[in-house]
């Protein structure tokens, strides 16, 4: 269905190659996952199939593409828009339209469909996803797991044969990426369709997949059986890491105690008299479906979001009423659009501002960061770091300010498992320093092997609690 | 009864009911009259909008800008009181003459007379009511549902404008975002407020329309079709001119110093170069619209309303 024959691609003719050399084959209705390590050039491999590499991204790619034994080498996504359907990391971002129905129907319109036909097409494709009670929804009102399925309907509504998605489940929920899954695994099995999935997060994956895509981060790519990939490559195997590297006991001391804290916007309860007590040297896991009130609560313990009652007790008094200075020195969140926090011209920039801010010794920042993900070219602009390492930076700069209390919401979003591991340890240290840490994630894994307590949020209350 | 909703109306059904209001108000030199325009775009998009869309929160800016030129159309005639001193003193100021060193030396307030304060204000009410009509078209109209209406030929000028639209609320939204997640980073000494805001909000905001438009290309936009790229230019071009000439024919129609024959030739060669766009677009089979909005009779009685405040704009102004 689709062949890469000898693929090479680079983003500038002085570099050296992202993908070199690829070679790869996928047949019709083959389920197949593409990872590698953070940054190594899975995204590049997904969008050099339909041609948004290098026609948005810039480069220079050599080799041969078919599909279905029509070479598309060079061309313009629209060009095969017909043939393959493309879902981008963020769907939300993606959407043209305002309801589902027009969302839907755009992909026909733009292709051509006669609009009788249309209407057909999109009842099928609402139904074979079941989006048919959503049709007249507006798209901002979904829920996450529903703008995926809408973007995956959207990419395949035409008749598409070969279906691309950039980390589909890295934004949603357990439940909400589990039926994503099934979802792609239906279309495949049941509708002959050739899907290929760039993910970092390969637990859950791993045992629905035909085929498991190798892109080893230096440039060369390799495909293998699930199960001998599990085999043969090492970071895919530290997925049953020890929890020995669980470290000494929190301390009695109480860092930060939370009463009834409540955030109410208009129209909705995002956060509900939430009460939790933090210790010293403790790591709290916060998890709860998408919209539970994760986020909030981090920011309002934080002091820069929105509280509409309760108290938060640190050591220096409520953060609320601190200067911006000590608030600080005292507590640091790494938030989920971690890039905002970025605003200099080089990673370099970046690093040294760290260090200056913070007060600390030159290149303490540059190795935090290149710890968590390996060296990085320091001239590179921040916004053309991958996802997983631009992550990293914010975490490298929040660390390095030495606060007590760390939160962090969803911070191993992106990162390969050596990255996680690292991050793991890097936690642990930190925690055996004192500092308490609060982790809001949908990661159960990263919280099985971290967290001294996990408590469950949902619709703004606290449900649940363990250890 | 079913609620009545905005968006189920045709977008050119709205913006014509604009334009309509926009033509009385500026055919009209009767300040009641251009009141009761102004009231009337506010009264119907309060009744109107849906708050749920984002181009309907619009109204607090068109009032507040409508509040400001009037405000400030009245405080130029006060300041720039150029008054020849005949007719009713209002009241008085004491004047100041400024020399410039160049021309004739001007002077500022003084006695502000009764009938230029009269002309200021008739003036600021029909700039007032002017916006405001504008504000009815734009807050109630859906910009993409616009877009869907629009000639073929257009389509793609048409397209960078409904997208430019959808951004700027969300570059409003990303600086607020960056401006609360810089207070989380905290800069050291000799970093601008500016790099700290300005730039993430707007990689942030280049970001998404990148995306936009690689998903927008991954399904097919763009596509030329049969047609050559000298026909889409001819395309394009004619009916870039049948905007132009029908706009000018009207404009020379409506004010009293241009000549009806050459307002009513422009137009009619308007038509013309709009027949020949849509030909040409039709030509070009590949682009088809979904689920077209017909014209039903909710539509047609907004459009007569709109047609029927010109003709009663013109009676009253004697034409």
């Amino acid at each position: 269905m689709l062949k890469i024959t000898d693929l090479t691609f680079s983003y500038s003719s002085t570099e050296s190659p992202t993908l070199n050399r690829v070679n790869l084959e996928f047949s019709a209705g083959e389920l197949a996952l593409i990872c590698g390590p953070t940054g190594g050039g899975k995204s590049t491999l997904l969008r050099a199939i339909n041609g948004l590499a290098p026609h948005f991204t810039g480069g220079n790619l050599r080799g041969r593409i078919e599909v279905a034994g029509q070479e598309v080498t060079g061309s313009m996504p629209h060009e095969v828009a017909h043939l393959i359907g493309y879902v981008n990391q963020h769907p939300e971002n993606s959407f043209v339209a305002d309801t589902v129905e027009d969302e839907l129907a755009y992909g026909l319109e733009q292709l051509g469909i006669s609009p009788a036909e249309m209407v057909l097409r999109v009842i099928e494709i609402a139904m074979k996803l079941g989006l048919e009670d959503l049709l007249r929804t507006p798209l901002a009102s979904l829920s996450g797991g529903q703008q995926q399925r809408v973007a995956i309907g959207a990419a395949l509504v035409a008749g598409q044969r070969i279906l691309l998605l950039d980390e589909p489940t890295s934004a949603l929920d357990a439940l909400a990426s589990a039926e994503t899954l099934k979802l792609l695994r239906d279309l495949s099995t049941e509708h002959g369709i050739t899907v290929l999935i760039a993910e970092h997060r390969i637990d859950r994956l791993l045992d629905q997949v035909d085929s498991v895509v190798l892109v080893h981060g230096d440039a060369t790519v390799s495909k293998a059986s699930p199960s001998s990939a599990q085999k043969s490559t090492p970071w895919l195997l530290n997925r049953h890491s020890d929890k020995s590297a669980r470290r000494t006991e929190p301390q009695a001391e109480v860092t930060l105690e939370v009463r009834d804290l409540s955030v109410i916007y208009p129209g909705s309860k995002a956060l509900d008299s939430v009460s939790l007590t933090v210790h010293a040297g403790e790591i709290l896991g916060i998890t709860g479906p998408n919209g539970s009130g994760k986020s909030s609560l981090l920011w309002a313990i934080q002091g820069s979001g929105h509280r509409s009652g309760g108290t938060v007790k640190t050591k220096l008094g409520d953060p609320l009423e601190l200067k911006a200075a000590a608030r600080l020195s005292l507590i640091t969140l790494v938030p989920q659009q971690a890039t905002d926090l970025l605003f200099l011209k080089t990673l370099g920039d970046e690093l040294r501002e760290s260090d200056k801010f913070a007060g600390a010794a030159p290149t303490t920042t540059a190795s935090v960061f290149s710890a968590l993900t390996g060296r990085v070219n320091p001239a590179l602009h921040p916004r053309d770091l991958s996802s997983g390492q631009q992550l990293a930076l914010v975490l490298a700069l929040q660390l390095v300010k030495d606060a007590a209390i760390i939160l962090l919401d969803e911070p191993t979003r992106g990162l390969d498992y050596a990255a996680k591991q690292i991050l793991a340890q890097q936690l642990s240290k930190l925690s055996d320093a004192g500092k308490s840490i609060l982790i809001a994630t949908h990661d159960h894994e990263f919280l099985g092997q971290l967290a001294d307590r996990v408590i469950e949020l949902e619709n703004g209350h606290l449900v649940g609690e363990s250890r | 009864m079913r609620q009545f909703k905005a968006s189920r109306v045709q977008p050119g059904a709205w913006w014509l009911l604009g334009l309509s209001f926009a033509i009385a108000a500026s055919l009209s030199t009767n300040p009641i009259v251009l009141l009761v325009l102004s009231v009337c775009s506010v009264a119907i998009i309060v009744f109107a909008r849906e708050k749920s869309a984002p181009w309907s929160n619009s109204l607090k800016f068109y009032l507040l800008l409508a509040g400001a030129i009037l405000v400030l159309r009245l405080a130029f005639r006060v300041i720039f009181n150029y008054s020849t001193g005949q007719g009713v003193v209002l009241f008085e100021l004491p004047a100041l003459r400024v020399d410039f060193g160049f021309g004739s030396p001007v002077e500022l307030f003084g006695n502000v007379g009764r009938a230029s304060m009269q002309a200021a204000l008739i003036d600021g009410l029909r700039l007032a009511a002017i916006i405001l009509s504008i504000g009815l078209a734009n807050s109630l109209a859906n910009p993409r549902k616009l877009l869907k209406s629009t000639p073929a030929a257009l389509y793609e000028v048409a397209t960078a404008v409904s997208v430019a639209i959808t951004l700027a609320p969300q570059l409003i939204e990303s600086l607020q975002r960056v401006r609360r997640a810089r207070s989380l980073r905290g800069r050291s000494s000799g970093l601008g407020t500016l790099a700290g805001t300005v730039i993430p909000a707007l990689e942030d905001t280049i970001d998404k329309s990148l995306a936009l438009a690689a998903s927008m290309d991954s399904r097919g936009f763009g596509r030329r079709g049969t047609l050559s790229v000298s026909e889409v230019r001819t395309a394009r071009a004619s009916s870039l001119a049948a905007i132009c000439l029908i706009l000018s024919g009207s404009y020379l129609i409506l004010t009293s110093g241009g000549s009806q024959f050459t307002g009513i030739s422009f137009i009619a060669m308007g038509i013309g170069f709009m027949a020949l766009s849509t030909w040409l677009a039709s030509k070009r089979s590949n682009r088809t619209r979904y689920k077209k909005l017909p014209w039903v009779l909710q539509d047609f009685a907004i459009f007569s309303l709109g047609i029927a405040v010109i003709i009663a704009a013109l009676i009253l102004r004697g034409v």
